[in-house]
């Protein structure tokens, strides 16, 4: 079988029966050229679009329709929550990459002497520059994330965002402040001092009176059911690794739905 | 087909090229021909974009074909602004009041406090509910789960329960004062939460512990029952007001 190549669309033939001036034959020329190879066209659609979306003429939302500013100017920070926690996060991650080139988990016997991780972080604090600041910064950007967090879900709860659209975000969100709450404790045990050692107890303990599956927690998140150096080793890798995949992502689809579907307006 | 006029015979073995002629069907031809659930997805979609379109056809709402603000760009830009505050304050805070780091880990000495971040606090003091764990008469006396395992489960049904609120309060109000009810509840938690993390750090709060754990359970209904008041009558203002411009606009005969 043999399949004789043809113009069915003889665009030469098109161009001669136009009569084009030298600049729209160039053009022509190199679009067709072009588009044989990359079949622009099939993009077409989405340069359209995204014309169309540079040039949107914005509708009134109801509170210019209204002129409600004038009523809800105040409330006007709490609706920043949300951005304010992701900043938030951001400076906590940048922060903590920076932390993360100095610092090494270790527990050591955990009997009053300072092991590797308490070290490490003694090291950033008096020898490097900056590091105070860095490791002060790391911990009030994860401090006001928290705090932004639950104040952004009142906030929600208070203004009954989360009704009939947004259920599946409220949803999204509970997941998220919770992982943030693990993300805080992670980070917490870290420094591997006495508030941290005992913290981890009270997790261990936590984990092991979960009916049925409580010892597999155990030894799943703490490697072990008493605090030793794996428990360190596992904590550090939750906090740098696991948790900032799984938070970034779930972070990014909660803010893609936000964009979906709008800010629920104050009414 | 002229083409193909001199090797006419048909494979049947799925090798060859059959060029398109009349009788192929196009792709959108083949896709309004799938079956199953392909095809009941772009029916759907069909039926929703024609719902979409009658309803702004018949839609006497002229002013608002959004159901809420776009996030770009009014709700970005104003974020912008406040967010790079809120930015300089955590800097600020940072280098004001820097973290210290406590005595390296000691198995063998207990602190006097131990306490998690405070952020946790709620959930410590979740797993301080004993006195609440029923002693079940059937059993002897006996409670049914541990101590340890009430409080872990005691997490779970609060979180649980947050997570259902918005199945069960369902309707179009938004405002406190127009769902008195769950504002109510709303408050209670908030409450709750204060309270609970003062019974976790008891050993810091001034008070009787027993009288600590009552009004742990007994300040949240406080709360509630205060905000409903409040929240009624701020709706029979509103009331009021209304009421009164109807009447002004159309005074009775």
């Amino acid at each position: 079988m043999s399949l004789k190549p043809r113009d069915e669309h003889d665009h030469a033939a098109w161009m001669d029966k136009r009569e084009l001036t030298a600049i729209e034959e160039i053009y022509l020329t190199a679009l067709i050229w072009l588009d044989k190879r990359l079949r622009i066209v099939d993009y077409l659609e989405i340069l359209e679009n995204l014309y169309y979306k540079v040039n949107f003429q914005l509708p009134k939302s109801h509170t210019e329709q209204y002129n409600l500013d004038n009523k809800f100017w105040y409330w006007y920070p709490l609706y920043a929550l949300g951005s304010f926690s992701t900043i938030a996060y951001v400076v906590a991650a940048i922060s903590g990459a920076l932390l993360g080139f100095y610092y090494a988990p270790g527990a050591g016997a955990s009997n009053g002497t300072p092991a590797l991780g308490y070290n490490s972080i003694t090291f950033i604090m008096t020898d490097l520059n900056f590091g105070f600041f860095l490791r002060s910064l790391h911990r009030w950007s994860a401090q006001v994330m928290v705090a932004a967090v639950f104040l952004h879900m009142l906030r929600v709860y208070f203004t009954g965002a989360y009704k009939e659209p947004r259920e599946l975000n409220w949803l999204i969100g509970i997941a998220l402040i919770s992982l943030t709450m693990v993300f805080g404790y992670t980070g917490y045990l870290l420094p591997w001092d006495q508030l941290a050692f005992w913290a981890g107890q009270i997790g261990v303990e936590m984990s092991l009176s979960i009916p049925l599956i409580g010892e597999w927690v155990a030894q799943l998140l703490f490697g072990g059911f008493t605090l030793s150096q794996s428990t360190v080793q596992r904590m550090y890798i939750l906090h740098v690794f696991f948790l900032p995949f799984i938070v970034t992502g779930v972070i990014a689809v909660h803010i893609g739905i936000v964009w979906m579907q709008g800010i629920a307006e104050p009414h | 087909m002229s083409d193909n006029d001199d090797s006419n015979e048909v494979r049947t073995d799925g090798t060859g090229i059959v060029p398109p002629d009349d009788e192929t069907p196009t792709w959108s031809e083949r896709k309004t021909r799938t079956q199953g659930l392909s095809r009941l997805t772009y029916e759907y979609f069909e039926r929703a974009r024609r719902e979409d379109q009658d309803l702004r056809q018949q839609s006497s709402y002229i002013e608002r074909d959004v159901l809420a603000f776009p996030t770009w760009p009014h709700e970005m830009i104003r974020n912008l602004a406040l967010v790079s505050f809120f930015v300089g304050m955590i800097i600020f805070l940072s280098a004001a009041l820097p973290p210290h780091i406590g005595p390296p880990a000691d198995s063998s000495t207990t602190p006097p406090v131990i306490l998690p971040d405070w952020y946790l606090y709620w959930s410590f003091g979740l797993l301080k509910l004993g006195p609440l764990n029923p002693e079940i008469s059937l059993l002897g006396g006996q409670k049914l789960l541990a101590d340890r395992t009430y409080g872990v489960l005691a997490n779970v049904v609060v979180v649980g329960f947050v997570a259902m609120v918005p199945f069960l309060n369902k309707g179009a109000a938004r405002r406190p004062v127009e769902q008195p009810f769950w504002a109510a509840v709303g408050m209670s938690g908030v409450v709750f939460a204060f309270t609970i993390a003062a019974l976790s750090v008891k050993n810091l709060a001034p008070m009787d512990s027993h009288v600590l754990f009552d009004l742990t359970f007994l300040l949240p209904f406080v709360a509630a029952f205060i905000t409903y008041a409040v929240l009624r009558a701020m709706r029979e203002g509103y009331m009021f007001n209304l009421n009164r411009r109807y009447y002004r606009l159309r005074p009775p005969k």
